[in-house]
């Protein structure tokens, strides 16, 4: 410690300068100083760890995206951004994005209107209902390799059940897991259908706190169901929409499990989302320059969308 | 009051007990670990029936002598071990054995991680002839053994012998051209009522490899690397277009099944194959043991199909070598190259290859009782080792020496992706080179 601030030190400190005002009003600088020590103790062990974990490897990825790395994995030649360059010009990874985008599209929308569907459905009083919450919920404890398992035994192209069902009402028998646009399809119902027990848990438990007398009241006032829904329980769900659309949306960028267990990014790239083409290239290929170069511009996307979704969907969260 | 206080006092105890357990068990696994013995750390890969036989091998070798324990540890798959052994070089947390797959051989080389296990081999005197040229051939370097060939396996032609025989037709010939395969796959097709397909080539690139192998082609400049660093890769050479023009005509015609790439394929293919959806395919010797367990049908084998009007070149083999490290001691090392030597003996290698399917690469191994009885019950299990013991070695059957392979892999099976669903072959190959040759490119510069 240096010298000990006398009192007149703290004192002539304590003028505020400019707009500038003092943390905290009516403290004495010794105070305000011991008060940000306290904070700096608190804080510290987590900012630590966030310094090694987090921020560390962000700047690293950062610094690996302007080089070529060797075949042990370390940096060799700067090459300032023609990582950047020739990711953006190649036809390949402007393919991985156009299906990335896609299939976060799809499986946003898709889990968010059937979460919805299925939470609806759920709410209503009826026999037996809490069965089928259960059910609803299930996919919850699922976990991805099992639901890979499980989808890929339903594309079996020989002795699926999707395809044998085909069979016998005389439909054409779909390749589901080798043929570009199937490949794509059958992803997405899984993941919806894995996303799907999550969302609806979520969704139902929103709509349980809606307040009954809402809807009592529109119901002496005469209005329709569908009115009811698109004016009393959209807006008074508003926030769990919000929250589960930009989970759904994020988690979607982030796909990885059941793309590798399912297609490995085939056929012909069609699956090959951004996630897992980083995954090809950092640890299949040992390309780590390029790996870190196409994790940069995967993050500015996520944050870009999620940047989008604040400004455009907090301006509709009803509270 | 007093119920409840023995009540507690009883869980304590059970609890001081189950300490004092597992406190035990720990203490006795530290003994055991502090003997006299040399630690060997091994890395392998290997899975199911492989991985059963391999930690016997580990177990065996322990016991038959008192200077070296090998503690074998599970690294994962192929792709991810070889990142694994060049992240840990140099620290404790490294191998000094390990097993790396066949396509990582430029690579681990050119890392400068490894002792050549030709140093051994020279100071032992150690009869190397014994071991299959080919598989030798893949792993070694301007004369020099790099690393040893351990599980090896041969593509092959498998084909349901009794779905034959119920169509009444010829099976293929045990060295097949491409049109002998187009007319089984046919006819199989066509006599079934269009409810079995006749053939099957997996999304794979070791068999895109293998078939420019075959055709006896360079898939790389420079002799396939072996005459020094590769530059450009040839993909739209006569082997490359030929093949692919094949699959597509089969496609056309409908005999022929596309199962994909990937996990999934081959596991679908085996399925289809096994349920007799499917009369024919290319695969992995090491499928065998599968196969015959799992099959009622008489299981028939072939060489791997080569191009009408040339004779077959003989293929290359895939799988992993054994490898060791150089940043372990001498007597490390030594003790690394003794465990070797006792995977390569000629009853380990029989018992290998009659557990796994993989080939027994000790030409000793085929008088070997444990084969002689697999050959007795599965003629067709001799096929394999034939086509390894009848290639002699050149430099277009002997492996790829370049460093990229896996993204070779990639943009081939890219490449048979389209031709599967329709691309015009030409077009599709051209494309891949071009992909391929600029990656070389990077690469290079990037070893410089």
């Amino acid at each position: 410690m240096d010298a000990p601030i006398t009192n007149k030190q703290s004192q002539t400190h304590y003028k505020p300068k400019g707009n500038k005002k003092p943390l905290t009003v009516g403290l004495s600088y010794k105070k305000e100083l011991r008060e940000r020590l306290y904070a700096l103790v608190f804080l510290g062990p987590s900012l630590l760890i966030l310094t090694i974990f987090v921020f560390f490897p962000m700047l690293r990825t950062l610094y690996l995206s302007f080089f070529l790395t060797n075949s042990v994995g370390k940096p060799t030649v700067f090459i300032g951004l023609q990582n950047y360059f020739s990711l953006l010009t190649s036809t390949a990874y402007l393919h991985s994005l156009q299906a990335t985008f896609i299939y976060v599209i799809a499986v946003s929308c898709l889990t968010l209107v059937l979460g919805l569907l299925l939470a609806q459905t759920a709410s209503q009083k009826i026999r037996g209902i809490s069965f089928f919450r259960t059910v609803f919920s299930g996919t919850m404890g699922v976990s991805v390799s099992v639901a890979a398992i499980f989808w890929l035994f339903m594309f079996n192209p020989s002795v699926g059940l999707l395809d044998q069902l085909a069979n016998l009402f005389h439909l054409p028998v779909i390749n589901w897991l080798t043929q570009p646009g199937w490949a794509m399809t059958a992803v997405v119902i899984s993941t919806v259908w894995m996303n799907l027990g999550f969302t609806f848990l979520i969704f139902f438990g929103a709509l349980q706190s809606v307040p009954t007398t809402f809807y009592e009241a529109a119901q002496i006032e005469g209005v329709s169901k569908r009115y009811q829904f698109f004016h009393i329980t959209l807006p008074m769900i508003s926030p769990t929409l919000f929250f589960v659309s930009i989970i759904t949306l994020i988690e979607s960028f982030k796909s990885f499990g059941l793309i590798d267990l399912m297609t490995a990014g085939g056929p012909d790239n069609a699956t090959n989302l951004l996630v897992y083409r980083i995954y090809q290239d950092a640890f299949l290929s040992g390309n780590y320059g390029l790996a870190s170069t196409e994790s940069v511009i995967l993050a500015l996307m996520i944050a870009f969308f999620t940047f989008i979704q604040f400004k455009v969907l907090e301006k509709r969260v009803n509270y | 009051m007093k119920k409840i206080k023995n009540f507690r006092y009883r869980h304590l105890l059970l609890l001081f007990s189950l300490c004092a357990v597992i406190l035990s068990a720990l203490t006795g696994c530290t003994s055991a670990k502090a003997d006299s013995r040399i630690q060997i750390t091994f890395w392998h890969e290997m899975t199911g029936p492989a991985q059963v036989q391999l930690t016997k091998f580990v177990k065996e070798f322990n016991q038959s002598q008192h200077k070296y324990t090998v503690v074998p540890q599970f690294e994962g798959n192929y792709n991810e071990a070889v990142q694994k052994i060049l992240n840990t070089h140099g620290t404790s947390a490294s191998p000094a054995v390990f097993q790396s797959m066949d396509i990582s051989t430029s690579q681990i080389y050119s890392s400068g991680y490894t002792t050549p296990v030709q140093k051994f081999i020279t100071a032992d005197n150690y009869d190397v002839s014994k071991i299959s040229a080919v598989a030798r051939a893949f792993y070694s370097k301007n004369g020099q053994q790099l690393s040893m060939p351990f599980n090896t396996s041969q593509p092959v032609l498998y084909y349901n012998a009794t779905l034959l025989k119920k169509y009444g037709i010829t099976p293929p010939p045990v060295d097949p051209s491409y049109s002998d395969i187009t007319r089984v796959a046919q006819q199989l097709y066509e006599r079934s009522g269009k409810k079995v397909k006749g053939l099957s080539v997996e999304i794979y690139g070791w068999l895109f490899e293998q078939f420019l192998a075959n055709a006896g082609e360079s898939l790389a400049n420079n002799q396939d690397g072996h005459a020094g660093t590769p530059t450009a890769v040839n993909f739209t050479g006569t082997a490359a277009t030929t093949t692919m023009k094949w699959i597509q005509e089969n496609i056309k015609h409908g005999s022929f099944m596309n199962y994909g790439s990937g996990t999934s394929a081959s596991a679908n293919e085996m399925a289809g194959f096994l349920s007799g959806k499917l009369g024919m395919f290319l695969q992995s010797s090491a499928d065998i043991s599968q196969l015959t367990a799992g099959m009622k049908d008489q299981l028939g084998i072939t060489y791997y199909p080569h191009p009408d009007g040339q004779k077959s070149n003989g293929v290359s083999i895939g799988g992993a070598s054994l490898w060791i490290s150089n940043d372990k001691s001498t007597t490390v090392q030594r003790g690394a190259w003794e465990f070797i030597k006792y995977l390569m003996k000629s009853q380990n290698q029989a018992a290998w290859q009659a557990a796994t399917g993989y080939l027994a690469l000790n030409k000793d191994s085929q008088n070997e009782p444990v084969l002689q009885k697999l050959y007795q019950k599965t003629p067709a299990a001799k096929i394999p080792s034939q086509q390894l013991a009848r290639t002699t070695p050149n430099n277009t059957n002997s492996g790829i020496f370049m460093q990229g392979l896996i993204q070779e892999r990639t943009i081939t099976q890219t490449a048979m992706e389209q031709i599967y669903n329709g691309k015009n072959v030409t077009s599709a190959l051209q494309d891949a080179e071009k992909q391929m040759n600029s990656y070389v490119q990077t690469t290079n510069k990037a070893n410089k």
